[in-house]
């Protein structure tokens, strides 16, 4: 592969490409569920009602989109959300940074996936995917797209969120 | 007014998560493993992490049943009162525990008007109604807590 | 609403809109929400400190706005498969903020039946803030 003169991308970066990082555990439960569904503005009480949630056929309160669970706090330590502007970060010469955009994919379907209810504990784990390089209007700039991948206490990958970069 | 002493309120349910804690000791800025990490808690005798002193859970918030900004539920029974001030401060709160409270539990909460008292301040004529909550472990049915919460309406 | 069918859509028809206008409570709750406490959505002063004109709605919002746009429309039979966004534009509190979605393909596999949307958030003016997609499966009359 050829790479311009000017590249920022190094071996060392290279060599992170496809590697998992340290793993976060979160924890979804009934209040956090709530809190993540009033706060976006939701009106379906699966969100909200256990009664309603498995009259629908689910196991418990169902997490709203996007909401995959909250990071268990330890005061002092990092209580940053995997994969949104977590996992390596590496040196490199652009001061600014970025959130390009996150994706979310979910595995509702058993028996390998599952819908994310409240009692789950979730276990995330984020990879860089790839860097690429692009000179815009913002000059020249590194885009890392990372994906965290979101396993359930059974095992079962339920989603993952693809996060973008821009460093510039 | 004074008719609305003792009147108890539906009851409503608050749950107290992991989460929850984590947040609210957080919020006051609590370093004590006791509400954070379980395993401690556990360690330490506690059937989970530990409620910080003033939290008693958080009411299961429905849209439409609760208030929006304060998340109280807005529920059947209780006082009915009609507060001529539009203005509101919290007056203060002070709670008696019976129990320790911790992860896991869920407490089913009534209320009663406890205290009214109008007094002449400097920001005009200041009601004070005073709240006393009871809460109750919902699966042994004891009393954990009892808390009273004053506003001042002026 | 009642529930949509794989077979009511037909390439480029629109979805029913999400009209949102954050408060600067609405941004409160969103931080206790999602965990993310950064003061430039909350705190006038750190955000123009920042060099920004005054608050801004966290892009992770508005991609929840998205994902509500997309569970509302689906029914109770339907699912969302994958939704996103980039976070180009910024958005500001007490403004309304448009959720859109267009039909873009759709396609059955597996005994499932997917629909491919564009998504975005827009302004009153009609600048998109937010583009984005999406897929979702839907139930089949068949």
């Amino acid at each position: 592969m050829t790479q311009a003169a000017n590249s920022v991308i190094t071996d060392e970066m290279r060599a992170a490409i496809g590697v998992e990082g340290p793993s976060t555990v979160m924890e979804v439960e009934k209040t956090n569920c709530r809190m993540f569904a009033r706060s976006v503005g939701h009106t379906d009480p699966i969100f909200y009602d256990e009664a309603a949630a498995k009259a629908r056929g689910y196991r418990g309160i169902v997490a709203p989109p996007g909401f995959l669970g909250t990071p268990i706090f330890r005061p002092g330590g990092a209580g940053v959300v995997p994969g949104e502007m977590g996992g390596r970060n590496f040196s490199v010469p652009y001061k600014r940074i970025l959130n390009g955009g996150t994706d979310y994919e979910y595995f509702p379907d058993p028996p390998d996936g599952d819908v994310i209810c409240a009692g789950d504990t979730i276990t995330a784990r984020t990879k860089i995917s790839g860097f690429e390089e692009a000179t815009g209007s913002l000059g020249p700039m590194l885009i890392t797209t990372r994906e965290t991948a979101y396993t359930n206490q059974h095992g079962k990958v339920v989603a993952k969120m693809y996060g973008t970069l821009i460093q510039y | 007014m004074r008719a609305q002493f003792g009147v108890e309120s539906a009851p409503w349910t608050y749950e107290v998560t992991t989460t929850s804690v984590r947040m609210y000791a957080r919020g006051i800025g609590s370093e004590d493993p006791i509400h954070y990490d379980v395993d401690f808690a556990k360690s330490q005798g506690f059937r989970s992490v530990v409620a910080p002193l003033g939290y008693l859970g958080t009411p299961v918030y429905l849209p439409g049943q609760n208030d929006p900004t304060f998340g109280f539920p807005r529920r059947g029974g209780g006082p009915r009162l009609d507060i001529p001030f539009k203005r509101l401060l919290d007056g203060g709160t002070e709670t008696e525990y019976l129990d320790v409270i911790c992860a896991g539990d869920v407490l089913v909460e009534t209320s009663h008007l406890a205290d009214l008292k109008l007094r002449d301040g400097a920001m005009g004529k200041m009601l004070f109604i005073t709240n006393e909550s009871v809460y109750t472990n919902k699966e042994t049915g004891k009393v954990v807590a009892k808390q009273r919460l004053t506003s001042i309406h002026y | 609403m009642g529930q949509v069918y794989f077979e009511d859509l037909g390439e480029g028809d629109e979805i029913p809109q999400l009209k949102k206008n954050c408060s600067t409570q609405q941004l409160v709750l969103w931080a206790a929400g999602s965990g993310d406490f950064y003061q430039i959505h909350y705190d006038k002063d750190f955000a123009q400190a920042t060099g920004l004109k005054g608050l801004i709605v966290h892009g992770a919002l508005k991609n929840a706005f998205l994902g509500q746009l997309l569970h509302d429309w689906i029914g109770e039979k339907g699912q969302i498969r994958r939704f996103g966004c980039s976070y180009r534009g910024m958005d500001e509190p007490n403004q309304d903020i448009l959720c859109r979605g267009v039909v873009k393909r759709k396609y059955s596999e597996g005994g499932k039946h997917f629909v491919e949307l564009d998504v975005w958030t827009e302004k009153p003016d009609g600048k998109k803030t937010s583009p984005g997609t999406a897929v979702v499966t839907l139930p089949s009359k068949n």
